[in-house]
């Protein structure tokens, strides 16, 4: 089964996201979800009731342990079939229910970029690799080899094509695995801290290829990041997680303003804590930079 | 006392990895290694303890020729907390995995509780005191592992990308503990590429690209050169940026937030 | 010990004999083995270790197979050793030990110039189930990973003191739990993200996956099998009856 691509997608920018339309993209929604791993007490999530909109790049931001992780599993089907446990609740893509459909069905239309670049590569040659998805899905081998050379022309990686993957680097494994992963051509794609161990400037040349891929193909991004500086003028939405609930959903320049967010062990950048107590002293800064350009301009128009 | 004098180093694999390295740590001090990955900077620290010797050149520690001492003798002066809590951790129990380097070094039993209590109270892992290691969650494994070599209190501590994977209060709780060993008198070493979290500390920066030592200087100095930092394939801190975007290129920037704070108000109430 | 490995590992380089179909490849590998298996004279095993020659030097890889060999050779010594106290002959004795460094080359050559992922599908050309050969291919993608953090674990566990080169054979085994325990526990914990990466990428999905690369013996590799059969059939006819 082939999935349907359309390269050009009308996202309307300042719509609330329920107003968006499904226009061949899927929404995720969780409906008053509670999931508790096996033999524990605590609920690694509870009463998750969230919508996501096709189009939406949305970074998921929360302290270690908060459920980020599970948030990410219960939605791509790793949770419940690999992960059972105990749950409440409803998550469905596009109205198909995650509990009753295989990882492999919902593979076909999410897919997953872990943390470690090293253990998502199986193959010893990274074109292999890319294909590894594809062949797994039974496609035909013209459409395997069209595909994958789609995904490796997409990610820039055609030098890396015969080289094995212990021979790369992390920033160059996790652009092979992100290939891996695109050559399926799926409509929403999770990152589950894809930047953790790769350096700030490989980081954000990767957060650019997904800002990419969201403008051009229209695929959905979720993507879970301590380093909020990295992504915080990409994301559309940020929801912010502690202790299994999500206690913040919103515009990246609303979340910032809450003042719980460091309490909670959310890390904001330096240029929006700086501006939190500028306002503090004085509420005379304006609205909440996202870059230091931003403050830089600000404060030039304040202070002259 | 700690000191690189024209040090090369080539892998058993042909590629060279160090070239003439020049480099004197001073005691007390706290230096940054910055660089991509792949720069050198794992090599060149590895050289500090003994793990590795030069291919060229000499590394002395403590006036002791690294080529001369055994990794266990240097390690007693030079401790180095690895980045991958999982590549080191093996022990039936927390107290056991602390004590493992304490008995290597031949601390004496009154010794081995007086720093085992230190490092369990310290960093909060009393509670874990019987529990297995591999049952801890990452950040806690992380402390375990940083407990485990200041208990042996060596001279100078050196930490591979200590902040990789880390949350904000755990991060927060890293500075405290660097905060802690400058005050000790203890030097510090730390390879980074979180600027955002080095840059308070204001170090002493030594920028690595291709082996090499390419700049050397206080964080503010270093983070002003543009080409420098596109060369090495750093990123500027934001303070630093958003510094040069108020006052022009080569300005002096705001070593932290507060300073920021006060500098901009009072400009704001002398407008 | 690692000289010997390296007999083993495949690296990147090409060469007519590389280029040609991994069916091909083992075909002629099973042969020179076989051959090997019949020699019992000093002149049989010197045309089988020329023919083993000759095709590494072909596959441009006769540096690297005379290395293993010499590193094999301790065992050759070993197998010479053993016969000579047994009772054999001199001359025959040799001749075992010889044979023994020619099986090994002719092993050695399917190694070298076959990649892991034609291995693979050799396997799967020969009806292996697909989760054996899955295994068995990213079990030899991870060795060098593996390689790697074993030398991480012992740079930290050096740092903190541990000498593996002090004390007699028994506390020398108790000296690597430090870096045993560590090494198995990464390699679980790898396997556990390799297993939610695999159903991720829709392992299982279909009985029976495709395959991006296809096997094709080609024109070379017809002639390539046609003459290797011509020239070692007589010969093993000529080892097993005549000599």
């Amino acid at each position: 089964m082939e999935c349907e691509y359309i390269t050009t997608l009308h996202i309307e920018r300042g719509m609330v996201p329920e107003e968006r339309k499904s226009d061949n993209g899927l929404i995720i929604s969780f409906e008053d979800r509670t999931y508790s791993y096996l033999n524990c007490k605590e609920p690694a999530i509870q009463n998750i009731n969230l919508t996501i909109s096709p189009g939406e790049i949305i970074l998921i931001a929360g302290p270690s342990g908060c459920g980020k992780s599970t948030l990410l599993r219960s939605i791509n089907g790793l949770i419940p079939h690999m992960y059972p446990g105990n749950s409440s609740g409803k998550v469905s893509i596009d109205g198909l229910s995650v509990d009753k459909t295989s990882i492999t069905e919902i593979a076909k239309k999410v897919g997953f970029v872990f943390q470690n670049p090293e253990n998502q590569i199986f193959m010893f040659s990274v074109e292999r690799d890319v294909a590894f998805g594809l062949e797994n899905l039974g496609l035909r081998h013209e459409k395997i080899r069209e595909q994958v050379d789609w995904a490796i022309q997409l990610l820039n990686i055609e030098k890396l094509v015969n080289r094995a993957p212990h021979e790369l680097s992390d920033g160059q494994k996790q652009k092979v695995a992100l290939a891996g992963v695109l050559a399926m051509k799926p409509r929403i794609l999770i990152l589950d801290e894809p930047t953790s161990l790769l350096d700030p400037f490989t980081a954000l040349e990767l957060v650019e290829i997904i800002k990419k891929i969201n403008q051009n193909l229209g695929v959905t991004i979720l993507i879970v990041e301590h380093r909020l500086d990295l992504l915080i003028n990409a994301a559309t939405r940020i929801i912010c997680m502690s202790k299994g609930k999500i206690l913040f959903d919103g515009e990246p320049r609303k979340v910032l303003t809450e003042k719980k967010l460091p309490r909670i062990g959310i890390g904001i950048p330096t240029i929006t804590r700086l501006h939190r107590i500028l306002n503090e002293e004085k509420p005379v800064f304006g609205k909440i930079p996202l870059s230091a350009d931003e403050l830089a301009t600000n404060l030039k128009l304040i202070l002259k | 006392m700690i000191e690189f004098s024209s040090v090369e180093y080539r892998h058993p694999n042909g590629v060279l990895a160090l070239r003439n390295i020049d480099l004197k740590i001073r005691k007390g001090e706290v230096l940054a290694i910055v660089g991509e990955n792949g720069a050198g900077k794992t090599t060149l620290i590895k050289h500090t303890n003994g793990l590795l010797k030069p291919s060229k050149g000499k590394v002395t520690a403590f006036d002791m020729d690294t080529n001369d001492e055994s990794v266990a003798n240097l390690s007693r002066k030079i401790g180095i907390i690895f980045q991958n809590p999982d590549h080191q951790i093996f022990s039936e129990s927390v107290e056991n995995e602390v004590k493992f380097a304490l008995k290597n070094f031949g601390f004496k039993e009154e010794a081995i509780s007086e720093r085992l209590e230190w490092a369990l109270n310290f960093f909060d892992l009393e509670r874990y005191r019987t529990t297995s290691p591999m049952l801890l969650s990452g950040g806690e494994k992380k402390r375990l592992c940083i407990a485990s070599v200041l208990a042996w209190d060596p001279d100078v501590v050196v930490m591979d990308e200590p902040t990789v994977g880390q949350d904000f209060i755990q991060k927060e709780r890293l500075t405290k503990i660097i905060q802690m060993l400058v005050s000790k008198g203890k030097t510090v070493v730390i390879v980074a590429h979180d600027i955002e979290f080095i840059w308070p500390l204001q170090p002493r920066v030594i920028v690595m690209c291709g082996g090499k030592i390419i700049a050397d200087n206080k964080a503010g100095k270093i983070f002003q050169e543009r080409e420098l930092l596109d060369k090495a394939r750093i990123v500027k801190p934001q303070l630093q940026e958003l510094s040069e975007k108020i006052h022009g290129e080569s300005s002096g920037a705001f070593s932290n937030i507060y300073d920021a704070k006060q500098w901009i108000i009072s400009k704001l109430k002398s407008d | 010990m690692q000289w010997i490995a390296q007999g083993f590992i495949f690296r990147h380089t090409t060469s007519p004999f590389h280029q040609l179909d991994p069916r091909v490849k083992l075909l002629v590998s099973i042969e020179l083995f076989t051959l090997s298996l019949l020699v019992d004279s000093l002149p049989e095993v010197i045309i089988a270790l020329s023919g083993i020659f000759a095709i590494a030097s072909i596959s441009k890889i006769l540096r690297r197979i005379s290395r293993t060999l010499t590193y094999t050779l301790f065992f050759a010594i070993i197998i010479f050793s053993i016969n000579i106290l047994v009772g054999y002959p001199l001359m025959d004795a040799f001749v075992i030990a010889v044979r023994f460094l020619a099986i090994v080359g002719s092993t050695s050559i399917f190694f070298l110039t076959t990649p892991p992922d034609e291995l693979e599908l050799v396997m799967k050309w020969f009806r292996l189930p697909r989760d054996i050969v899955f295994a068995f291919v990213t079990a030899v993608r991870f060795v060098p990973v593996l390689m790697m953090d074993a030398l991480q674990i012992m740079d930290a566990q050096k740092s903190r003191g541990l000498e593996l080169q002090k004390g007699n054979i028994f506390s020398r085994f108790r000296r690597f739990i430090p870096i045993l325990i560590p090494l198995i526990v990464d390699a679980v914990l790898r396997s556990g993200d390799l297993a939610e990466a695999m159903e991720a990428r829709a392992y299982g999905a279909v009985k029976k996956p495709t395959n991006l690369y296809q096997l094709e013996i080609g024109v070379w590799g017809k002639v390539a099998t046609i003459l290797s059969i011509i020239l070692i059939v007589p010969l093993a006819y000529l080892f097993l009856f005549l000599m």
